[in-house]
């Protein structure tokens, strides 16, 4: 029977029962414990994680590696042990990102990724020393600096 | 808030599952041993407030913040899983002045 739940974005959503992902800790700050991945924006590469529970709780998500080629990610032990997750083997990888009006504003937290493996997910800290908390999604071409 | 002075070597315990233990002070820097079980979440405090900033941000967003289409002339419009790309990507021209791109491009595969 399809899970239907309300959005004060989306009005009435409905998702099959495989589509609820359980975040046993929540979202860092935000908590939330039954979300799903609504893909409301076709083409973009942009989705959201909403909450099933609270109709006003979804973030923007992206996937690192279709923005930044060079994404690493490097788990702290604390979170291996705490998710039971130490490689990405048959795991779904996303970052939140702070959507902005300018597209050029826009920025990904490659800080603390979310990660999500059979119907759970969990957001971990990305240890890695290049790991930006705001990472800009979009820049400018080098030529169109130069120009303007 | 509670209080409490402990030396090195002394711990904290936390009901009856988290001990924290001071390991060393040293000028103005006091090293702590955490042990709690695997399903506590432990962060530095700075770490926590800003990923907590970053999410409570992202969850600000409103329905139409995402960008209809990618920024003009980015070379390639990420697909999103199990969709179909939209039609804006190919047509976007090359030599847009205000083109965009993702900020490190994949590389081509």
């Amino acid at each position: 029977m399809p899970v239907t739940f309300q959005s004060i974005r989306f009005g009435t959503v409905e998702i099959e029962p495989a589509d609820v992902l359980e975040f046993p800790f929540g979202l860092i700050g935000l908590g939330g414990l039954r979300y799903t991945l609504l893909d409301r924006n076709p083409g973009t590469g942009f989705l959201w994680l909403h909450e099933i529970d609270n109709p006003a709780l979804a973030l923007p998500v992206v996937s690192p590696y279709q923005f930044f080629a060079d994404f690493e990610l490097e788990i702290a032990p604390e979170d291996q042990e705490r998710t039971g997750i130490a490689d990405l083997a048959g795991t779904q990888l996303y970052v939140t990102v702070r959507a902005t009006p300018n597209p050029l504003d826009i920025t990904a937290n490659l800080r603390a990724p979310l990660l999500i493996r059979d119907g759970r997910g969990y957001q971990v800290l990305n240890i890695h020393e290049d790991a930006q908390l705001q990472a800009p999604l979009f820049t400018l071409p080098a030529a169109a600096k130069i120009a303007s | 808030m509670l209080i409490l002075t402990r030396r090195p070597g002394e711990r904290v315990v936390i009901g009856d599952e988290i001990l924290v233990t001071v390991m060393s002070v040293s000028g103005h820097t006091v090293r702590l041993g955490i042990s709690a079980p695997a399903g506590v979440p432990i962060y530095r405090e700075e770490i926590w407030l800003a990923v907590k900033e970053e999410n409570r941000a992202a969850a600000a967003a409103a329905a139409d913040a995402i960008p209809a289409r990618p920024p003009a002339g980015r070379a390639q419009p990420p697909a999103a899983p199990g969709s179909a790309r939209g039609e804006e990507s190919a047509g976007a021209p090359a030599e847009e002045p205000a083109a965009a791109e993702p900020a490190k491009p994949p590389k081509a595969s």
